[in-house]
């Protein structure tokens, strides 16, 4: 069955006001465990790395052979700056710059 | 306290989170747009997904016209994080009815939980667990952080859509770094301890051949095989 953008949207904002209203009508005095609380942690960290990786190293179905050296140096930098900084922004601003240089040098 | 006051207060105390929510909403919007999303799409999915990590997840394979699927699986996962957090709120919303709470339930976030819940934890210390008796007056305070971030949240998007379309021709490499760099960002800044960075690392590494394996599941099966097992060793090394 195919669905529209929209219609997908729609199911994926329903299916998150699920999981956020759910506690709140039937887990009234429960508490979440800390080890389940941090298996959803890392799962959501490892969620986000693995689409930074296919974000920036894959086009389309194949490896961006290519762009992917250029793209992971300014990964890299932006890593390194918004950790010694503590700014996800400035990171971000300084690999963008590098990525558009890059863009333009190959 | 009434509820009025206690929004007011909790609008207050959101400041710092609307200003974070600037440049990430900015972000959002300008990497949707450069996706090829339409304003109408990017600014329903701020509205009504509200989750920063999950627009993203979804972003790529709701472009490329991915499986529905993928994008309803990639999201769902991604949502699970909800869960813990809307737990930890519930017990500060004693004696308000169903409607009030599935409604401000929808703006639970990252941001709109941490905020009220350490508040919630200080005024329970200071008044020896009667502050839990006030369940409508918790949830104006939850509600003025929740309802102010999450219009600061789609208004920024909205915004991010039409700085991408000023954008001239020769700028897409950079527009398409904006959300994987801030999200990078923002894992590096807030890394504590041995078991993260370990889980990035290898997400990010085992991603491609996930992807190259199968271009819709293998990058989240590789994620979710990852959490798993770095969840298993933490817990081994700790009884360890």
């Amino acid at each position: 069955m195919a669905f529209s953008r929209l219609e997908l949207i729609f199911i994926l904002g329903l299916s998150a006001l699920v999981l956020r209203a759910l506690p709140q009508v039937f887990l009234v005095g429960k508490s979440f465990p800390d080890t389940w609380d941090r298996l959803l942690r890392y799962l959501s960290y490892a969620l986000l790395c693995g689409l930074i990786s296919i974000t920036l190293f894959m086009s389309g179905p194949r490896f961006d052979a290519q762009a992917a050296p250029y793209r992971a140096v300014a990964l890299a930098v932006t890593v390194a700056i918004a950790y010694k900084t503590k700014s996800a922004v400035t990171g971000m601003l300084v690999g963008m710059v590098l990525v558009l240089l890059f863009s333009w040098l190959r | 306290m009434l509820f009025a006051a206690r929004f007011r207060q909790g609008m207050k105390a959101a400041i710092p989170i609307w200003i974070a929510f600037v440049p990430s909403s900015l972000a959002w919007g300008i990497a949707a747009q450069a996706h090829g999303l339409t304003l109408e799409e990017i600014v329903l999915m701020s509205a009504w997904v509200y989750s920063g990590p999950a627009q993203f997840a979804v972003l790529v394979p709701l472009a490329e016209g991915k499986s529905a699927a993928t994008v309803l699986i990639a999201g769902f996962l991604m949502n699970l994080r909800f869960l813990p957090m809307s737990t930890a709120l519930a017990p500060f919303f004693r004696g308000v009815k169903r409607l009030p709470l599935v409604l401000a339930s929808h703006v639970v976030s990252a941001s709109s939980f941490i905020v009220p819940y350490l508040q919630f934890q200080k005024e329970r210390a200071a008044s020896g667990g009667r502050s839990l008796a006030d369940g409508y007056g918790n949830l104006g305070f939850f509600a003025g952080v929740g309802a102010s971030a999450f219009t600061v949240w789609v208004i920024g998007t909205a915004a991010g859509f039409g700085v991408a379309m000023s954008f001239p021709t020769g700028f897409e490499e950079a527009l398409k770094f904006i959300l994987p760099g801030y999200f990078a960002g923002l894992l590096v800044a807030e890394m504590k301890g041995k078991t993260m960075p370990l889980i990035c690392l290898a997400s990010i590494v085992t991603a491609i051949p996930g992807a190259l394996f199968n271009a819709g599941w293998g990058w989240l099966a590789t994620a979710a095989l990852i959490a798993v097992l770095g969840w298993r060793l933490e817990k081994w090394l700790s009884r360890a």
